[in-house]
Order: structure tokens, then C-alpha cells, then sequence
């Protein structure tokens, strides 16, 4: 329960990803030309490293050249197959979440206002949790065969976790002042619920959302890697059969960049939901 | 003399509040052997060293704590809870972060007992008019982490006011405004109280406050409290007249009332900073 709270940071800015500004950065008032010139800069330096690389073990199986990912992913992208794919691997996706926020948030309200009902869903919880999704698959696959039910299960799966606890601890979390005023004014247990206990947990909803999000995102590629026809982690595999290592290697990046841009959708949609819960940590 | 007539709005009998530490079980007495009475109709203001207790005093009589010994009656019934009768306004203001400035105003007409039964317009009319009040106007769709702290106790207390409980507890209602605005709020405060109107229409205030003037200002009486543990020092009536204007801080009462309240409290101010 502990660390799902620890996470509660709004804007994780990791030393490694420059794109995002950081405070110093935005306290100067720095220039987003120049951040974008740093953005390059990195990429830069890792595509040199990577040529450099791949030069030097000069094995286009194991490591191919940034040259021959850019002509696959080129050639992937003009006929549709990679677009085909990534919109079924992102449908399952987003088909899960549903699922899960649907699932996991109510259960979470429940845990997080009742003593009585956390008692007795929290033990199953706690044995579920640290088994991870992948585990389940050679079971799913004797109950839902290969298809699109089994991704769409593993990462419902993996997604409720972070979604369950990061809605009880937002719960539980809610600032008793603001309950105590709601409660002098005479607001019914239900409003509270609905006005103050729903906008207090939110945020920490939120970040439970891009962790369930992050999880459910991995998961998939192994999902599909074993138990799918179609998607993203069945095209790694597909053209790992075939020796094809640039497509590999040109999903590989398909994978990032629907999951960063899926990130950055969900830290948007955080900004609109929860306007008040950043920027006033300094106030 | 009916009964109602003279059974205090509030009575406080021998109450003590002690505070257990979660792991360690160290008590502290924060309250201690508290008796008051408040008639209906009364503004008090409660003044006292920071840590005497004034705020557990106030959340006890909220219902928002209970005493550990002793009673606490409104109306002569004991308090088992909070209700919308009672309304606060709180040291820390309490409003939500995630409301406007107009919506935290709002919150208890629009959700809570106070505006029940009021058709929707007649509530924003409210709204707008408490909003003007405390001179709001152009911040009605800030959020309270982007408006400065005088104005975000502005909003705490047009909430209050807005609400229109019928006994009032303001916790340093008027503490981080500028001495103007605190002025021109204090003598609002007293006409929404009902100083023009007669006595039974009066609301009943409890005010605390560190500003010995603005207590005098104010009050009918002023509870000295003191600290370690919060105990009441005294309780002295302010018989200055009202309805009372800027001219009463003129009055020789006025400077003698504030002399006895610090003589009251001075050694305990000095042996605080000591
Ligand atoms: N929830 C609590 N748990 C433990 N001790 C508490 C709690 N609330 C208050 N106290 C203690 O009770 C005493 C009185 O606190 P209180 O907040 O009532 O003081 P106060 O008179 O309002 O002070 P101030 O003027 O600084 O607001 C203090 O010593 C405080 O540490
Ligand atoms: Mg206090």
C-alpha cells in the first residue's frame, strides 16, 4: 500500500528524457527552441552510438544499422501493416483500461471507504498482486485460446494493480479538513462522497492510471508475442521468424512511440482533469 | 422570563480535551476545566497565547471533536456532531482546491443544508452577493492556489457568511488581511452579525483572534484564555456602545478595555518569546 502512495509524484522528470522541461529550465524562462535543440542533441548522440555499434559487432541479425530500421520502417509504414497493427494492439489497449478503470476504481472507492469491505477483498489482493500478468498466460491460453480475448485479459489484469491501490490510497488520502468543513455545512454522506472524497483522490487516480497505462503497455507485447494473430508484439514476432531483423527492430520502435505518445495524452488529460494539483507545491 | 430567555445558545461545563500521541500515548491537555456560557445574540471573541486551545474549543463546539470530560450544549441539548447551524470558518480556511473561488463559496448552498429549499437563482444571487462582499469580484473563477492568502481567507469567510449559520465560529477569521481591508471587514462582520438589528435577530458569534483591538472591537465579552494548560484567565464584558463605528476606537473605554485585556495576557506574551 506504502508504495503506490511513494509514486504520487506529479511530474516525474527522469534525467534521461530532456523533451520535458525541468524546473530550473522553466524558472528561466528557457527557450522551448532550446530544449527542442537538446531533444536532438540526445537523439543524435544515441543514433551515433548505435551506428557506431553497429558497425563495430557488424552482425546485421543481431544489431542492424539505423540505416536498414529507417528503410523497414519506411517500407512498413507506406503499405499499412504497421498501422494495421498498432491499431489493434492500441484497441485492445484502450478496450483494457476501460475495463479495469470500470473494475478497479469503484472496488477502490469501496476498499478505500470501508474498513469492513477491505478486509475482506484486501487478503485476495495481496495473493494477486505480485503475480505477474505474463504468468497467466499459458492458462489463458487453455481458456480463451489465441485471439484477442487473452491480451485484452492479461493487461486488464496487470492494469487493475496500480489502478486499485492508487484509488484506495487517494481515497484514504482525502484531506480531513475538507471533510470536516464539507460536514459542518451540513453535506450528505453521499455529496461528500461525490464533491470532496472523488475530486481529493483524483490525482493520485490519475497516476495510478499512466502506471496501470505503463504496465498494461508491456504486457501486451508478451501478450500477443504468445497468444495473438495480430498487433505489435505478433509482428515481433512474426518477423523474428523470418530473420527480418530491421522490422523487428522498426516495431521495437512502433512500441515506444505509441507508448510515449499515450503517455503524453494521459499527462495532458491529467492537466485538464486535476488543474489544481500541480504548480502549487511552491505557492 | 420564559425559559428560552435565559438558557445560554452555548454552554460549556468543566470541559477538558486531552490529545493521546498515536505511538507513544503521551497525553497532552490542550483544554482544561473549560466553563463558558454564550447567550444568543452574543458576539465573543476569544483571545489567547498560540497553542491555549482556542481552536480545540471551537472544533468541540463544531462537533467536529468531542471532550474528553465535561459538556457542551446548544440550545440545551449536547452536541453530538457537526451541523450546518454551526457554521466555521477555519484557521487554514479548509476550501477545496479544486473549486473556483465562486464554487467554494457555493459549496454549502449548493450541496449542504443551507440551501436547501432555495431555488437555483435565489442561490447564485447569494453567491454573487457574498462574492461582492468581501470584493471578490474579479477572482470568481481563480482557483485558491492561484489567488493570494488574504484573499483565500476572503473566500473562507464569504463561504461562511454565505451560508448564514446561526451561530458563528471564526478562527482568526480577518488575521492575513491588510489593516484596511481587516477594518472595513470587521465592521461588515458586525452588521451581517445583526448589530443594528434587535438583540433576539442577532446571530451568535464566537471570533477568535490575536489582535486584542479587533476583539474589543467587536465583542459584548472577551474570554482571556491562557495556556499550559488552556484555561480561562477571565471573562470581561465590553459595555461599549453600540451600533459602533470607526469613532468608538476613540472612546477612553476603547484604550482602557484593550489596557485590561493586555495586563491580562502580558506575561504570558513575554514569557512565550522569553
Ligand atoms: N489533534 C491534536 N493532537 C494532539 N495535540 C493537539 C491536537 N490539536 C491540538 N493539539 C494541542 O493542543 C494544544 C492547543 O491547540 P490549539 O490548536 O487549540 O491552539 P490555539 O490556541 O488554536 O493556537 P493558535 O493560536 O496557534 O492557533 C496545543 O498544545 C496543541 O499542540
Ligand atoms: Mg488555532
Amino acid at each position: 500500500m506504502q508504495r503506490s502512495i511513494e509514486i504520487d509524484s506529479p511530474l516525474p522528470v527522469s534525467p534521461g528524457n530532456p523533451a520535458r522541461p525541468t524546473l530550473a529550465a522553466k524558472v528561466a524562462g528557457y527557450p522551448a527552441v532550446l530544449s527542442g535543440l537538446v531533444t536532438l542533441r540526445s537523439f543524435a548522440v544515441f543514433i551515433a552510438i548505435w551506428w557506431a555499434a553497429a558497425a563495430w559487432t557488424h552482425s546485421p541479425l543481431q544489431l542492424p544499422t539505423p540505416l536498414s530500421v529507417l528503410t523497414a520502417l519506411k517500407s512498413l509504414a507506406i503499405d499499412g501493416e504497421m498501422l494495421d497493427n498498432a491499431l489493434t494492439s492500441f484497441t485492445r489497449l484502450a478496450i483494457s483500461m476501460g475495463i479495469a478503470v470500470v473494475v478497479a476504481v469503484p472496488l477502490g472507492f469501496l476498499m478505500g471507504l470501508s474498513e469492513r469491505a477491505n478486509a475482506y477483498i484486501d487478503p485476495m489482493v495481496e495473493v494477486l498482486r505480485p503475480i505477474s500478468g505474463i504468468a497467466w498466460i499459458p492458462l489463458a491460453l487453455f481458456i480463451f485460446g489465441v485471439g484477442d480475448v487473452l491480451p485484452v485479459f492479461i493487461m486488464t489484469y496487470v492494469a487493475c494493480f496500480p489502478l486499485l491501490l492508487n484509488t484506495i490510497a487517494g481515497v484514504r488520502g482525502t484531506d480531513r479538513r475538507l471533510l470536516a468543513a464539507a460536514r459542518t455545512m451540513g453535506v450528505p454522506q453521499s455529496r461528500i462522497v461525490r464533491h470532496v472524497v472523488m475530486p481529493g483522490a483524483l490525482p493520485t487516480i490519475m497516476v495510478g492510471l499512466r502506471l496501470a497505462f505503463a504496465g498494461a503497455w508491456s504486457a501486451i507485447i508478451a501478450a500477443e508475442l504468445i497468444g495473438s494473430p495480430s498487433g505489435l508484439g505478433f509482428a515481433i514476432e512474426w518477423y523474428r521468424q523470418l530473420l527480418m531483423s530491421p522490422k523487428v527492430f522498426a516495431y521495437i520502435i512502433a512500441i515506444g512511440a505509441v507508448g510515449y505518445s499515450c503517455d503524453v495524452a494521459l499527462q495532458a488529460l491529467q492537466r485538464t482533469l486535476t488543474p489544481w494539483a500541480r504548480g502549487t507545491e511552491l505557492a | 422570563m420564559s425559559d428560552t430567555m435565559t438558557r445560554p445558545k452555548l454552554r460549556l461545563d468543566h470541559v477538558t480535551k486531552e490529545f493521546a500521541a498515536p505511538r507513544t500515548g503521551l497525553r497532552t491537555v490542550a483544554v482544561s476545566d473549560v466553563s463558558l456560557e454564550i447567550q444568543a445574540g452574543d458576539f465573543v471573541c476569544i483571545v489567547g497565547p498560540s497553542g491555549c486551545g482556542k481552536t480545540t474549543v471551537m472544533n468541540m463546539i463544531a462537533g467536529l471533536d468531542k471532550p474528553s470530560s465535561g459538556t457542551i450544549e446548544i440550545d440545551g441539548a449536547p452536541i453530538t456532531g457537526p451541523g450546518a447551524d454551526r457554521g466555521v470558518m477555519f484557521q487554514d480556511y479548509a476550501l477545496f482546491p479544486w473549486l473556483t473561488v465562486r464554487d467554494n463559496i457555493g459549496f454549502g448552498l449548493r450541496n449542504g443544508t443551507p440551501g436547501r429549499g432555495m431555488a437555483a437563482n435565489d442561490v447564485e444571487e447569494r453567491i454573487s452577493k457574498h462574492i461582492e462582499l468581501v470584493r471578490l469580484g474579479g477572482a470568481e473563477t481563480k482557483y485558491p492556489h492561484q489567488i493570494s492568502g488574504g484573499m483565500r481567507q476572503r473566500v473562507a469567510l464569504a463561504r461562511l457568511l454565505a451560508n448564514g449559520p446561526d451561530v458563528l465560529l471564526m478562527d482568526e477569521p480577518l488575521g492575513a488581511l491588510d489593516a484596511q481591508t481587516r477594518l472595513i471587514l470587521q465592521a461588515e462582520l458586525l452588521r451581517i452579525w445583526g448589530e443594528t438589528a434587535p438583540r433576539e435577530e442577532r446571530k451568535t458569534a464566537v471570533f477568535i483572534t490575536h489582535d486584542i483591538a479587533e476583539a474589543v472591537f467587536l465583542s459584548d465579552s472577551v474570554v482571556v484564555m491562557s495556556s499550559h494548560p488552556g484555561r480561562i484567565r477571565a471573562v470581561l464584558p465590553i459595555d461599549l456602545p453600540r451600533p459602533r463605528d470607526e469613532h468608538v476606537r476613540a472612546h477612553p473605554r476603547f484604550a482602557q478595555l484593550s489596557e485590561e485585556i493586555w495586563e491580562l495576557i502580558r506575561d504570558e506574551a513575554y514569557r512565550a518569546i522569553a
